[in-house]
């Protein structure tokens, strides 16, 4: 059965810009497209695939002239869900099990996947944040500090920074909101090392994704876009030193002393 | 006896983060062993008189060839474990040291925190980059052997 050019690199572009958008290394989402578009009859003299971090470009010689499509992506978040949900997708298309109507019905589905639920997401940073306060060497009490702080700071991320701010000011307000919870609950007498507690808390901020991803494109010699991403990961870092640090010498003002 | 607390909580550490990156929850598991074993190779590494920079290095080669493993294995990205897996590794600690240093108005050891990050970091890349150099098929006899 043959299928139109047009709807094939249409079907391989959804593919590309559904990898794009989970968080997917450039490398990945190339080879996805080219194997679809392999595997339904468009060989390399008739289409060029050209993907960045930000976006992705198609252009292909059909029967019906020409075929074009520029697709923008701005990631939001890791959903690397999607990313195993389509690998898993293109191994099964080489082995002939989906007709091109099929692929598109699926590539539908899992675009829709759902996200964990919002207050998973919240436990989990706090259960990160618990963790990782522990291995930096914080005791049980400097755990439980940790633990509030990283439910709340990702409360604020789930809520507020993700859906409508920028990556600056989102990671920088919450660095901030740490060193707030955590100077708060020493104060209070709960936890004792200030330190571990505020090393903790923000560790759900870590730029995880966009840093190995940004190692990885490097290693395959897609520059661009691994530098776009490293870039990315050294200003989220940046805000939320400086986050800690403006709370940190506000704090140092109003008592008029040492912290820790 | 410590080793095997922080080992634990570094499982729970990464399962957390897995489980922010939306991965399958039939990975948790995996994921939680290879970000838990890696932190526990720095830890056991500086113990025995490594600096961070060289135990991190061996710890991420460590992680990174273990996600290639389990990706042949489960049928899956190794994205998926490596991601999760170098969370632990990653200095987070030393981007606090560095901001705390600053404002406490220490700069030479804010800047000696600040290097030591970044010598931290590029283990980190020095290490995913060889591992990833292994070519796939060596990986895919392993398995059918």
């Amino acid at each position: 059965m043959r299928y139109s050019m047009d709807e094939v690199l249409e079907t391989a572009v959804e593919a590309g810009h559904i990898l794009l958008e989970s968080g997917a290394e450039i490398f990945r989402v190339e080879e996805t497209m080219e194997r679809i578009s392999r595997y339904f009859g468009v060989d390399k003299s008739h289409k060029e695939f050209f993907v960045l971090a930000n976006g992705l470009f198609a252009t292909g010689t059909t029967e019906r002239g020409h075929f074009a499509k520029v697709k923008q992506s701005r990631v939001q978040g890791a959903r690397l869900s999607k990313v195993v949900a389509i690998n898993q997708l293109s191994r099964e298309i080489e082995r002939g099990k989906y007709t091109l109507p099929q692929v598109r019905q699926e590539l539908e589905r899992i675009k829709n996947l759902p996200e964990p639920p919002k207050y998973l997401s919240i436990l989990a940073a706090g259960m990160g944040s618990a963790g990782f306060c522990c291995m930096f060497g914080g005791d049980a009490a400097d755990c439980a500090v940790s633990f509030l702080a990283g439910l709340i700071l990702y409360a604020f991320v789930v809520f507020v920074s993700a859906p409508r701010m920028s990556n600056i000011s989102g990671n920088l307000l919450g660095g901030a909101i740490v060193t707030v919870v955590c100077l708060l609950c020493q104060r209070l007498g709960f936890g004792h090392d200030l330190s571990h507690m505020i090393i903790g808390g923000i560790i759900p901020l870590v730029p995880g994704v966009a840093f190995t991803n940004g190692i990885r494109d490097i290693a395959d010699g897609d520059y661009i876009s691994g530098a776009v991403r490293l870039l990315d990961a050294l200003l989220v870092f940046l805000c939320i030193a400086v986050g800690v640090g403006v709370v940190f010498t506000v704090y140092r003002h109003i008592s008029g002393g040492v912290i820790l | 006896m410590t080793l095997f607390i922080h080992f634990l909580a570094a499982v729970v550490g990464t399962v957390a983060f897995a489980l922010i990156f939306d991965v399958p929850p039939r990975f948790y598991l995996l994921c939680g062993l290879i970000g838990g074993v890696g932190f526990f190779l720095v830890e056991l590494l500086m113990d025995l008189g490594l600096s961070q920079t060289e135990a991190t290095f061996l710890a991420t080669m460590l992680v990174t060839l273990s996600s290639r493993v389990c990706a042949v294995w489960r049928r899956c990205p190794a994205t998926v474990f490596l991601i999760s897996g170098i969370i632990p590794l990653v200095p987070g600690a030393g981007v606090y040291w560095t901001a705390y240093y600053l404002v406490m108005g220490d700069t030479s050891e804010a800047l000696t925190r600040g290097f030591a990050a970044i010598r931290v970091a590029v283990a980190i890349v020095l290490g995913i980059v060889l591992m990833l150099e292994i070519p796939n098929r060596l990986f895919i006899r392993k398995k059918s052997a």
